[in-house]
């Protein structure tokens, strides 16, 4: 199996969020998570954007914040075994737009209520945080360093 | 509508050519299309393609390449397969974690568990979950002579390809799409095949020594005056294998302080070579000539990085046909910017050369450029020759000089000399030296068949990348359980084809690559194209969104390829 014979990019990684159609299947895939939860009949609609905003940051947060390297070998003597998907990237501003479009409509639907507000703030900041380029090989407390 | 911007190279902006469609374009579609086809008016699904707009002076013909763009819901279902893959990845290695399956992968003994481990586990992930479940398309060992027909090793696997096993049967007679064998010089009998055999009982097989030292045959010497005379350069030589002219012989002409701009989806070869040597490397977009001109201006005007001194050497790197997409260089823009900004041309032929140009002479007999503007030519005697090794050619002092400095030629045994005799009669049959008319039959029955076919395949609705006349043609399949249902269905109907996917592509561009050949005959096309007609019904391929021409009653080998 070779890695990056078509093109001269030798971590296809990097590459992955801007292809085609990458944007829409977020958007799309988010939509079904919300609809799944909106489906359980005894939870209420401010509690589905909780959960929706919530199950999004962790999920955004164990994939890009959390999983390290590649799948794949690479032949660049594994350079990125260390770096978090979000690393290996060029840091793209898209996602950063979805988390606020996405804290802003839970806030709405929550009614500001304080319980929600604090539990989505403190979502939103777990996933905010790590994409600051001053934490960029960050590892605080020595958590996932190798 | 695409002829009024026929101007200067450096105004960058009259033509709106991206790749990969994300600018595509204000009105969502690129606004230049190849130079024969009439302005549309409604509006058409995006297409990346290239046409020689802004200098179609320097093209003596008209250059049509076309990258039709990914359908968005293709995109779509693409991503939600390889998610899908994903989780069930994780699933099966938690299940093999808790020894609920079995685990067939190498894993650490006991006594090593505290051990820094060897290797990261998740480095595999994509090998043991999606790599493996397809593997029966890759590798399959063949048994006889790479022609346009060929005989596979039958395989069986009980456990879903960790392991195959050999059923002791020959599946005969495969259809070859796959090799490289574009001028059907893949033969074991034939006027090649015996002049190899005769050097076979006169040199035997192995050469045991490098050229520098006591392994310079009168076979080298005089292939190499040959492929000097084939190319129309002074000088040429040749090496054992063909990876190994690109990544050991650019360390030798590059070093520190000098420039590398190569093109995005160059060879391994040469991204090898180009990290070896040390220099630094600039990628331009893919046969984009805006571009090249831009990197090249800002090269020249800022220098070395930190120190702002001027480069040593700017060295441009492009290959003739890319492999993988079927694209051929613009090789008459990338001569002019050569000259006007005075950096070098390494041109690397290892599809082209054979395969293109009226001559059989390469990418610079294609557009009838004179092969002395390009200053490096590399190519390989793999493909259209039927031996292996790579070539260089060039002014004598270059090839003098890479004579005592090349890693190859230093410490690499040379050619055996079989090898070099085959090299030598198919050049000799392809220039018509041999007497016969048999290298000018098989030119051009290789540019028949590849304009056959892909216009077949365009008929049929499929999406295929690359220039009109590049024999190899990348067939779209998109989604990855599509690999591999697409090589095992052709290979129930008896044609051998190669599938390729992640990461070796970018993650939504999975692709069959079919390799015409002058061997193949019509009935052989056809039968091909029959079958690929099927599969791509079967496995609902055909995304192209292009018009086709109404009235394809079937297709029929006997209309005149004139009419088009």
């Amino acid at each position: 199996m070779n890695v990056g014979t078509a093109h001269s990019e030798v971590n296809p990684n990097t590459r992955v969020m801007n292809s085609r159609g990458m944007w829409l299947s977020y958007t799309l895939s988010i939509g079904l998570l919300h609809h799944i939860l909106l489906s359980i009949p005894f939870v209420s609609v401010p509690v589905v954007w909780t959960l929706t905003n919530m199950i999004h940051n962790l999920c955004m947060y164990l994939l890009l914040h959390t999983v390290k390297g590649t799948p794949f070998q690479t032949p660049d003597q594994g350079k990125a075994r260390l770096l978090t998907h979000w690393e290996q990237m060029d840091y793209g501003v898209q996602f950063t737009a979805s988390q606020r479009v996405s804290y802003l409509l839970t806030s709405f639907y929550t009614k500001y209520d304080r319980v929600h507000f604090v539990v989505n703030t403190v979502s939103l900041l777990t996933v905010l945080i790590p994409k600051l380029p001053q934490l960029h090989g960050v590892r605080i407390f020595g958590i996932n360093k190798y | 509508m695409t002829e009024s911007s026929g101007s200067k190279l450096l105004n960058g902006e009259a033509c709106q050519r991206t790749l990969r469609g994300k600018n595509a374009g204000k009105n969502g579609f690129v606004k230049n299309h190849c130079v024969f086809e009439h302005p549309r008016k409604y509006r058409r699904p995006t297409e990346r393609s290239q046409n020689a707009a802004p200098n179609s002076s320097l093209y003596k013909k008209p250059f049509s390449e076309s990258f039709e763009e990914t359908p968005l819901l293709v995109a779509v279902l693409t991503y939600m397969g390889y998610g899908i893959l994903t989780i069930f990845g994780y699933f099966r290695d938690f299940l093999r974690h808790w020894n609920i399956e079995k685990c067939h992968i190498a894993h650490e003994r006991e006594q090593q568990k505290d051990f820094v481990p060897l290797y990261q586990d998740f480095e595999n992930f994509y090998t043991r979950n999606l790599y493996m479940r397809i593997r029966d398309n890759w590798n399959r060992p063949i048994c006889s002579v790479p022609g346009a027909k060929v005989d596979l090793v039958e395989r069986v696997t009980h456990n879903y390809n960790w392991t195959f096993e050999h059923t002791g049967k020959v599946v005969k007679d495969v259809i070859n799409m796959g090799s490289y064998n574009y001028l059907g010089f893949a033969e074991n009998a034939g006027a090649c095949a015996s002049a190899a055999i005769e050097t076979t009982h006169a040199y035997g097989v192995g050469v045991a020594s490098t050229r520098c030292e006591i392994g310079n045959l009168d076979i080298h010497e005089e292939l190499e005056q040959l492929v000097a005379r084939f190319l129309g350069v002074e000088s040429s030589m040749a090496f054992g294998m063909g990876f190994a002219t690109n990544s050991m012989n650019i360390p030798a002409l590059t070093g520190k302080g000098c420039l590398i701009l190569s093109d995005e989806l160059n060879h391994a070869s040469l991204v090898l070579g180009a990290r070896l040597s040390g220099s630094t490397i600039r990628v331009f977009k893919h046969n984009n000539m805006q571009s090249l001109e831009k990197l090249l201006r800002d090269a020249i005007a800022h220098g070395q990085p930190r120190t702002h001194r001027p480069w040593k050497k700017i060295l441009i790197v492009v290959e003739g046909i890319y492999s993988m997409e079927g694209s051929i260089v613009r090789l008459p823009e990338v001569i002019a910017l050569k000259k006007r900004y005075k950096a070098y041309l390494y041109l690397d032929e290892a599809h082209s050369i054979g395969a293109l140009g009226p001559n059989g002479r390469g990418v610079v007999d294609y557009f009838g450029l004179d092969p002395k503007d390009v200053d490096i030519m590399m190519g390989t005697f793999t493909k259209s020759f039927g031996a292996a090794g790579g070539y260089i050619g060039g002014r004598k002092e270059l090839i003098d000089y890479l004579r005592c400095h090349s890693h190859s030629a230093l410490y690499a045994t040379s050619m055996s000399p079989p090898v070099a005799q085959q090299i030598i009669s198919s050049m000799k049959i392809i220039m018509g030296e041999d007497g016969s008319t048999l290298g000018k039959d098989r030119l051009r029955q290789l540019s028949e068949n590849t304009t056959y076919f892909r216009r077949k395949l365009r008929e049929m609705g499929f999406i295929i990348y690359g220039n009109d006349d590049s024999p190899v043609v990348p067939l779209m399949l998109y989604m990855p359980a599509k690999i591999g249902a697409f090589g095992r269905e052709m290979l129930k109907r008896n044609i051998g084809t190669v599938v390729v996917g992640f990461p070796a592509t970018p993650i939504i561009e999975s692709r069959a690559r079919f390799c015409v050949s002058a061997a193949h005959t019509r009935e052989m096309l056809d039968t091909a194209l029959r079958a690929i007609g099927e599969v791509g019904d079967l496995l609902q391929l055909k995304y192209s969104r292009r018009e086709r021409p109404l009235s394809t009653p079937g297709w029929t080998s006997d209309e005149s390829l004139l009419q088009d």
